[in-house]
């Protein structure tokens, strides 16, 4: 184990035991529903620059993989009863499923005609999805959360904690994959893909490689949101919100090493809840149009882009 | 000016409040008035004021803040506390409103609660409150208490049993004679509830059902729809449709014609209660019998109704909302109205007194007297099937006087006939 790694692990270790002394000893509610959302987005902005970072696939459909992994935990609540931990396992498979599947039929587009099969993809699911009378079609359903587990003693503290864990999860694939032959390899083809595929790096394999890692991603965060909600309804599970949001996240943070994703997300984020409850109104849909485009202007490299030119630091790919 | 002087020895009218005043803020009845008076009671919601559902939304609110300012103006409730309103924009979205109405309970700490407008924001806020056990004052969502059996929700709207709708718009069909029905429905929410108790409801009655359709929304093109719903030749036309809908089904059918054997046309369109939809439809909405909540007939006035439409008109206007407002505004004023008589009434802010008086009472609003069942709705649908009459084009005052849109039920707030066929009365 690299000195980094070490730092990495035991970072992600004291996050976990913090998240879990807090689920212990904060009584207020409402830094779990609040803080449940951030570290929703975080996933979701570390899975999404997994295929859109390190390949420059720009994916329009997080909010595809997201509803499909609400309505994977509808179906299995409403028919077996399932528990959570199958309810994010059967997401993380469907999910790797339609990856797979959406790799194949559009990773032979490039740039702007893969975003644009991407929300084909969304709209698509969210009609299959609102014509499906079982999970509440269009009128959306109510499910009941059941009996919590100990030692939690309120379900939205452990779907908190459940919550974190995916972030540590996705973000130590996401870490992996950056510094592996992976990484490498769709770093490569982001850069020219005919090049990369001329000296043999196998593009249309890790292309899928990625989709397949990140849809599943993508969809075992969506599972627990339909705990979260206790309500799923086709226009907010498939909001195309939650694929701009994503993509803001990654781009405000910067897609070139997996921190980025983290500091956006949580920078984005945090303003958004903080924005919902103080200014609450119009304006704060303004005022994160206003960030996306000062750092598009001012940073088009994100946060991490910015740090190391002011650093000037050269080692690229290391914290 | 000349400066008041008052005689030495003699106490002026100022300083001699200031000393009663002082001498009752010291003893123990005294502080707790005083502070009872600085501190408000906090009512907090969240509402959409942006995303699709921001229209109805800000409507709704402005009710509500009429109430508030003319509960002030009269000093309060509980002896002396004013009211004041948390609200938070939800986006219209379903994944905002758990955060915010934690904000509300835990952070805040608000006394009570009011739902945000509309089912979707609502729907996960309901095991909540239920878990919680809060008082919550629904905001016209439909049928959101069903499955949850909360015993401290009380709705605003006038819906009723669930499916008093489709019957009474039904009723009237029948009564003009329709045999058989037609039924399209936007695949959306509200409108895929209303079409399922119609379903039902047409079943119970041994009513054909000849045409059964649900659009996708987003739908612009409704002419082979209306030609295929034509041609199956129904008697009664149940439409459940949204705002861009509704005026894409209403051009339709005046360009294709629906058949001379319709009569009755209309049921659950929405958008046809908001004023810029009507004052663009014009003519079109001729003859056709659609549910709405307030009107201006001489039956819906209610004591204060008429004062409050006067303060809603001249506020709506700087706040760049629908200008007529019935739909919504009236019902967050009497949301208002409802908490503030059980409040009145128990004296204090126990919320399962307050519920428990709000249950076994009938109340007394601008948009008529409420009495509620024990699933928290009302115990009478109080939704109005009424017929639009010689609307002309563009001009939004029309509806502002009565016979523009006449109230065929419910019974005791009736202002007229059906004119059948719906052909008929298009003219």
């Amino acid at each position: 184990m690299t000195r980094n790694s070490i730092a990495f692990w035991t970072g992600s270790t004291v996050f976990l035991v913090a998240v879990f002394v807090m689920t212990q000893v904060v009584g207020n509610q409402y830094p779990f529903f609040a803080g449940y959302v951030i570290l929703q987005f975080i996933a979701l902005a570390v899975a999404w620059s997994i295929l859109g970072g390190y390949a420059g696939y720009v994916n329009f459909g997080t909010s595809a993989f997201f509803g499909v992994g609400v309505y994977a935990a509808v179906f299995l609540v409403k028919a077996f009863g399932a528990p959570l931990p199958l309810q994010i396992l059967a997401g993380a498979a469907i999910g790797a499923l339609m990856g797979f599947a959406l790799g194949l039929l559009t990773l032979r587009m490039q740039g702007i005609f893969f975003s644009i099969a991407t929300i084909a993809l969304t709209i698509i699911i969210e009609t299959t999805i609102t014509n499906w009378r079982y999970v509440g079609g269009a009128a959306g359903i109510q499910i009941q959360r059941p009996a919590v587990t100990a030692p939690f003693d309120n379900y939205v503290q452990m779907l908190f904690f459940v919550q974190a864990l995916l972030v540590v999860l996705a973000v130590a694939i996401s870490r992996y994959i950056q510094n592996s032959w992976i990484g490498r390899g769709l770093q490569a083809l982001r850069d020219d893909e005919l090049a990369a595929e001329c000296t043999g790096v196998p593009t249309l394999r890790l292309k899928l490689l990625a989709c397949v890692i990140s849809g599943a991603l993508m969809c075992a965060v969506g599972a627990p949101a339909a705990m979260y909600l206790q309500y799923a309804d086709p226009a907010s599970a498939f909001n195309l919100n939650y694929s701009v949001t994503t993509l803001a996240m990654s781009l405000i943070g910067g897609t070139a090493h997996w921190s980025g994703p983290i500091i956006g997300a949580i920078l984005l984020g945090t303003t958004q809840q903080l924005l919902t409850v103080t200014i609450s109104s119009e304006v704060n849909v303004l005022v994160l149009g206003l960030m996306l485009v000062l750092f598009v202007v001012g940073a088009p490299e994100g946060i991490i882009g910015l740090i190391r030119k002011l650093r000037g630091d050269r080692k690229e790919g290391e914290v | 000016m000349s400066k008041k002087v008052s005689k030495p020895g003699s106490i002026s009218r100022r300083r001699l409040l200031a000393t009663a005043g002082a001498a009752l803020a010291a003893t123990p009845l005294g502080a707790k008035l005083v502070r009872a008076q600085q501190t408000p009671i906090r009512i907090g919601m969240s509402m959409p004021q942006t995303g699709g559902l921001a229209g109805g939304g800000k409507a709704s609110l402005l009710g509500i803040e009429i109430w508030r300012d003319d509960v002030n103006a009269k000093g309060g409730l509980l002896g002396g506390r004013k009211i004041e309103l948390v609200v938070y924009d939800d986006k219209s979205s379903a994944s905002e409103t758990p955060a915010i109405y934690s904000k509300l309970i835990d952070v805040d700490k608000v006394d009570l609660l009011f739902a945000p407008y509309a089912t979707v924001p609502t729907a996960p806020i309901m095991p909540m409150v239920k878990q919680r056990g809060l008082l919550l004052m629904g905001n016209f969502s439909f049928q959101v208490n069903s499955k949850v059996g909360h015993d401290m929700w009380f709705n605003n709207a006038p819906w009723g049993p669930a499916d008093s709708w489709a019957t009474s718009f039904l009723d009237i069909g029948q009564r003009a004679g329709g045999k058989s029905m037609a039924l399209l429905a936007a695949d959306q929410e509200f409108a895929q509830n209303l079409a399922k108790t119609a379903r039902e409801v047409a079943a119970k009655r041994n009513l054909p059902m000849v045409f059964d359709q649900a659009y996708p929304p987003n739908t612009v093109e409704f002419s082979s729809i209306i030609r295929a719903l034509k041609a199956a030749k129904p008697d009664i036309v149940y439409i459940a449709s949204y705002p861009p809908d509704s005026a894409g089904i209403l051009r339709a059918v005046n360009e294709i014609g629906i058949g001379d054997n319709v009569k009755v046309f209309g049921g659950g369109m929405v958008g046809l209660q908001f004023g810029a939809v009507m004052e663009n439809m014009g003519s079109l909405l001729n003859g056709v019998v659609n549910y709405n909540t307030w009107l201006p007939e001489k039956s819906m006035y209610f004591e204060g109704t008429k004062e409050f439409f006067d303060k809603y008109t001249k506020r709506a206007v700087e706040a760049k909302i629908d200008p007529l407002g019935y739909y919504l505004a009236p019902f967050g004023y009497a949301s208002g109205q409802l908490i503030a008589q059980a409040i009145n009434a128990v004296g204090s802010l126990e919320q399962k007194a307050l519920a428990k008086y709000l249950r076994e009472n009938t109340h007394k609003t601008i948009v008529g007297p409420i009495a509620f069942s024990p699933d928290g709705e009302r115990k009478e649908t109080a939704v109005l099937q009424a017929q639009f009459r010689g609307v002309v084009d563009k001009n939004m005052e029309q509806f502002r006087s009565s016979g523009k849109q006449v109230i065929l039920f419910p019974e005791n707030l009736k202002s007229g006939e059906l004119i059948a066929p719906f052909e008929a009365a298009r003219k």
